[in-house]
């Protein structure tokens, strides 16, 4: 048999639960739980009753309140929220975001970026050499005395007094070596510059990572090994990596790196992008020359040296059509890479 | 060097597919930049021979020829060229053929005048550059025969030789490359010269510069057109055809590698002597220009004059022409480095100096000789004396070079077998000298070859190693090092956090050329320039950022853009030494935002605050001073603490004419990154709460924030932990000349909270002080 309570409550919860709106709802509370509302009043009777009954229906009574006080607490919280969201819902989610004005970084720092960034998980430091070189420094130390086919003066930019623009990031290695006794694990970022008329593809001023380590024991083995890695880590690991052997004065054997890879534009073609090789001897008779010592002797150290064109690269990797783009500074040009 | 797949053919069985043999080439480092087929495009053209040619009716520029096709009746074409005559045999493109030029030829009129087809220059044909009139074709050539019986199809390539590779400038050279690379022989070799050897009639006293000389007279030669087969082999290669002397000594120099030279024997006085040219000698040369020689210019002359630019050019007054009838032909050694000197110093570059200073083969001289000597009694049918006159001496064989096998495995990173490496050499024409203790010694030694004087040291072993074994079969090893971080990683790395710092403060980097164009000297009165500019866009080195951004701003304003707000962090170079200067420069244009925004519509226009926010995202202790600087119209020190570290401001309108103004800052950023780098220390957080006091002032408004600011702040209140300026006003409502501050003043003590009573005894000081000192009208 159902005790008149628990008929009462179930009415409540009953008339709580379909309650409309937030009107009807204190109306029920009042009818329940209000100063003569019928729980109220069955509180009132509790002292009519026997001794016997008078635990077992407070009991109860006390069960009721409290279900039909959440029932209340949770329909009028449900209320709430459901007011809160309609107003909300007028919102129009669609406008736009707060603009924050945020800088691009220029696609070369990018490029410069990442490269570093892969070398250095490769364990290489970074090292700085001067824009302004003497012939020393960029020809003569590098394998390629005067008259030297490769050496080559008309390409070259002069200062009045007989210094020079250095043509590539190679003076590095020498400076690098002359400060430092073996072994030597170095990329040096850099600009360059040849005498070239600007064009799509040529710019008097560009840029290059030259890279040097030198140990004992270092192979072409250990130059594939690295340059391949770098190669995969920048255009992805799909990347196919060719290395060619070619001739630079500094470095014997030399070799030129290409790479292929679906992910660039022209796909199946192979693409050059740097140079590298083994450091020719002649490099490390001048270095100790210059240092007076014997730190780099021939017959106990060997290393690899490589040159990468940040330019080129950054065309290559970012789908750039014209190297002049970099030094115009449009800025419809630099948002793109933001 | 363009190469004629049909010629190398000559000497050894080639690849069928030319795509094989630019592959095998380039994978050992001989790079084939591009292979073109000819003659393909040959279909319906034939021999034909003019009969008959008759001015055009109604055309003053054109004739109207009648020609025999070997069909039996006669074609009429109208044609433009003029230097033929009756009788000439003609390639003829019929209706239907189609060009090398795209051009499909049709039956016509040709103003009033019918033309059944088209008399063709070499260039219609693919034959050549020659457009200049109709490709003559020898006398022998069968009338109505198709033209590609006469030109064979052949593949062109172009392939790069590197400097160290002049053994590979010739078709003969490059053979020998294949034939080391494919482990095919070569079908025939340039033969040993068996002529007498006489040393008189000549003298070398340059003999540095010339260590060998030879000449051999030819008589009763018969100079004119060469026969078509050798037009067309050094046409086929780029070669423009002369006369049959000056072709054959162009064929030997591509067939074998080794230039030689023709002189007319009748206009040379006296004995040839090769000497150094005199100072200011002057020199009219083939090309008919006159140079003016130095001392370090090795010249062929006569007893009269120099003749000859040696391993350069020939004179033009001794040059072989259609009257010569009796030619001496010169054969010689010069020193690589003197020719590569003459040629750069009179900007002569050609085919010969070319082959010259990348060094010829001493023993292919003589061999060449007697080549361009057997072809010219064919040819021009002249009589060669029986013997040949030399002087001088041809330079040794290149020294022996030993290899370490263990040595060759080091440097490559695999074990290559001996015998693997003792072949590849042989195949490249090494020979091998036994030695019993070099071969204990776990090593051998080679004798190089004439030819190959780049192969010096060991490790020029180890390249041939390398190319013919194949670089993609050695296998990349992972070999990395743990390195310490040098200053150079440290300045990158605070370099890098500006940029991010920069960016993140809503200004673009760019990058401008560090090479400065000759209008462009506002800021750079002071640069250092080039001896040797290319061009008046780059013609100095910049010792300032600013000029670069003022022309990145320029460009951007040009191309619509409201707001330009950038900087650039790179190298300067300052007078008079060249100095190397890092530095930062910033400049700031036009609308605070990029494009108006729903969350703020009022726009205001970026200033001179927004200037010294930018810089101080990475100048510590940042402040302005009052500076002098001619372009600048409200011109600022930037010092960070007490160090001036650059100079800004508002960019005088005179300096540069933009919509608004425009500020601009230049800071010097190593001065900023010698601050040694040490790692941030904690401080403990604040456990009781600061108690903040507000104070609003009116002043003149000639008193700067910084003297408020300091009269606030010293001498120090001990509880007062900082100030914050939040609001500032002028207008009518507080008076003309003054203006209105308010500050925020927070008050703390880090180890007990505050009474209200001890912040107001502080605060009522500073009060004081502002009202005293300043004069300040102070707001409650």
């Amino acid at each position: 048999m159902t005790h008149p309570l628990e008929q009462l409550r179930d009415d409540a919860l009953c008339e709580i639960e379909s309650a409309p709106d937030e009107q009807a709802l204190e109306t029920a509370r009042v009818k329940y739980l209000g100063k003569s509302g019928s729980i109220s009043s069955w509180s009132e009777q509790m002292r009519t009753l026997g001794k016997d009954e008078k635990p077992i229906v407070g009991k109860l009574l006390n069960e009721v309140r409290n279900a039909v006080t959440a029932a209340l607490e949770s329909r009028a919280a449900n209320f709430r929220s459901q007011m809160e969201s309609e107003g909300l819902a007028r919102i129009d989610i669609s406008l736009p975001g707060t603009p924050h004005e945020i800088g691009a970084l220029h696609p070369l720092t990018q490029m410069w970026e990442r490269s570093i960034e892969i070398f250095r998980r490769m364990g290489f430091a970074l090292a700085d050499g001067p824009d302004i070189e003497d012939e020393w420094h960029c020809f003569d130390a590098l394998n390629t005395p005067p008259e030297h086919p490769a050496r080559n003066e008309q390409d070259t930019f002069y200062l009045p007094d007989g210094r020079l623009l250095r043509t590539h990031t190679s003076t590095v290695q020498i400076r690098t070596m002359q400060a430092a006794p073996p072994p030597i694990r170095v990329i040096a970022p850099g600009a360059a510059y040849r005498r070239d008329e600007l064009d799509a593809t040529h710019s008097p001023q560009f840029h290059q990572i030259e890279g040097l380590y030198v140990d004992e024991n270092v192979s072409v083995a250990d130059l594939k090994g690295a340059l391949e890695f770098f190669m995969r880590e920048l255009f992805g690991t799909g990347t196919e990596v060719q290395f060619r052997p070619h001739y630079f004065p500094f470095t014997e054997p030399s070799l030129e790196i290409y790479v292929k890879s679906k992910a660039l534009k022209g796909g199946e073609r192979w693409i050059e992008v740097a140079g590298s090789g083994i450091v020719h001897p002649a490099v490390f008779e001048a270095v100790n020359k210059a240092r007076g010592d014997d730190a780099y002797d021939p017959k106990k150290w060997t290393g690899y040296a490589f040159g990468l064109g940040m330019d080129r690269l950054a065309m290559i990797l970012f789908d750039i059509p014209d190297i002049r783009l970099f030094a115009q500074n449009d800025l419809r040009f630099l948002r793109q890479f933001a | 060097m363009k190469f004629s797949v049909n010629w190398l053919h000559e000497f050894v069985d080639l690849p069928k597919n030319p795509e094989e043999i630019a592959k095998l080439l380039t994978r050992a480092g001989v790079e084939t930049e591009n292979i073109e087929t000819r003659g393909a495009k040959i279909d319906k053209v034939i021999v034909s021979q003019i009969t008959a040619s008759s001015r055009h009716p109604n055309a003053d520029r054109l004739t109207v020829c009648e020609v025999d096709d070997g069909s039996g009746t006669k074609r009429q074409i109208v044609c433009g060229a003029t230097n033929y005559k009756a009788g000439d045999k003609i390639p003829l493109a019929l209706p239907g053929a189609k060009l090398d030029n795209g051009i499909e030829i049709r039956k016509t009129n040709l103003r009033g005048v019918e033309s059944e087809g088209m008399l063709c220059s070499p260039i219609e044909l693919g034959l050549g550059e020659d457009a200049s009139g109709l490709l003559i074709l020898s006398a022998e050539a069968k009338i109505g025969a198709p033209l590609s019986d006469l030109f064979p199809g052949d593949t062109i390539l172009d392939v790069e030789i590197t400097p160290n590779r002049g053994d590979l400038l010739s078709h003969f050279g490059l053979t020998r490359e294949i034939a080391a690379l494919t482990g095919k022989k070569l079908k025939s070799t340039p033969r040993e010269a068996k002529t007498d050897i006489k040393k008189s009639g000549l003298t070398i006293s340059a003999t540095r510069e010339c260590p060998f000389f030879s000449a051999r007279k030819i008589e009763n030669v018969n100079v004119g057109p060469s026969p078509q087969w050798l037009r067309a082999k050094i046409e086929s290669v780029g070669i423009r055809s002369i006369n049959n002397i000056v072709d054959i000594s162009n064929f030997v120099m591509l067939e074998l590698g080794q230039p030689t030279h023709a002189f007319d024997a009748d206009k040379l006085k006296g004995g040839i002597n090769v000497r150094l040219a005199r100072q200011d000698e002057e020199f009219l040369a083939l090309d008919g220009k006159t140079y003016s020689l130095a001392p370090d210019n090795c010249v062929v002359a006569d007893q009269e004059r120099a003749v000859g630019i040696g391993g350069v050019m020939g004179g033009e007054e001794t040059g072989v022409t259609n009257s010569t009838k009796n030619i001496l032909l010169e054969a010689a050694y010069f020193l690589p480095a003197s020719i590569r000197r003459t040629a750069r110093n009179l900007n002569l570059p050609t085919d010969a100096s070319y082959r010259f200073e990348r060094g010829v083969d001493p023993e292919m001289v003589l061999r060449a000789s007697q080549r361009a000597t057997e072809l010219i009694r064919e040819i021009a049918g002249g009589t060669p004396a029986t013997e040949i006159n030399v002087a001088g001496k041809l330079p040794t064989n290149p020294a022996d070079v030993s290899l370490s096998y263990e040595k060759c495995d080091r440097v490559v990173g695999i074990s290559i077998k001996r015998r693997t490496v003792d072949e590849i050499l042989e195949g490249f024409g090494l020979k091998q000298t036994k030695s019993e203790r070099m071969r204990k010694n776990e090593s051998s030694k080679w004798k190089i070859p004439s030819y190959r004087r780049d192969l010096q040291r060991d490790v020029d072993l180890i390249e041939e190693v390398v190319r013919a074994y194949g670089a993609d079969k050695i296998p990349g090893t992972d070999r990395s090092r743990f390195t310490p971080a040098s200053i150079a990683d440290h300045a990158h790395d605070l370099e890098s956090a500006w940029r991010q710092r920069l960016a993140a403060a809503g200004l673009d980097e760019v990058r401008t050329s560090k090479l400065l164009p000759r209008e462009r000297f506002a800021f750079s009165k002071s640069a250092i320039e080039l001896r040797n500019p290319l061009s008046e866009d780059h013609v100095a080195l910049r010792p300032s950022i600013l000029v670069g951004l003022l022309g990145v701003l320029d460009r951007n304003i040009r191309a619509g853009a409201e707001r330009v707000a950038i900087f650039e962090i790179g190298r300067t170079f300052i007078r008079p030494s060249g100095k190397e200067e890092r530095h930062l420069g910033i400049l700031l244009w036009g609308n605070a935002a990029s494009a108006p925004n729903w969350r703020s519509p009022q726009s205001r226009s970026l200033d001179l605050f927004d200037l010294k926010g930018a810089l101080k995202c990475v100048v510590p202790n940042l402040s302005f001073r009052p500076g002098k600087f001619p372009d600048l119209a409200l011109p600022v020190d930037v010092f960070s603490g007490d160090q001036m570290i650059g100079f800004g401001g508002q960019l005088s309108a005179a300096k540069f004419n933009a919509p608004g103004p425009v500020f601009v800052a230049e800071a010097h950023a190593d001065l900023l990154l010698i601050a040694e780098e040490t790692a941030t220390k904690f401080h403990e957080i604040e456990k009781f709460p600061g108690a903040t006091r507000d104070i609003a002032m009116i002043v003149p408004e000639e008193i700067p924030h910084e003297t408020i600011l300091h009269s606030i702040e010293e001498p120090r209140e001990p509880l007062l932990e900082s100030v914050e300026l939040f609001d500032l006003f002028s207008g009518r409502e507080i008076g003309a000349a003054r203006k209105s501050l308010a500050y925020r003043l927070t008050y703390r003590d880090r180890s007990r909270t505050l009474t209200s009573e001890e912040v107001n005894a502080a605060h009522a000081k500073i009060r004081e002080r502002l009202r005293r000192d300043l004069g300040a009208e102070l707001r409650e």
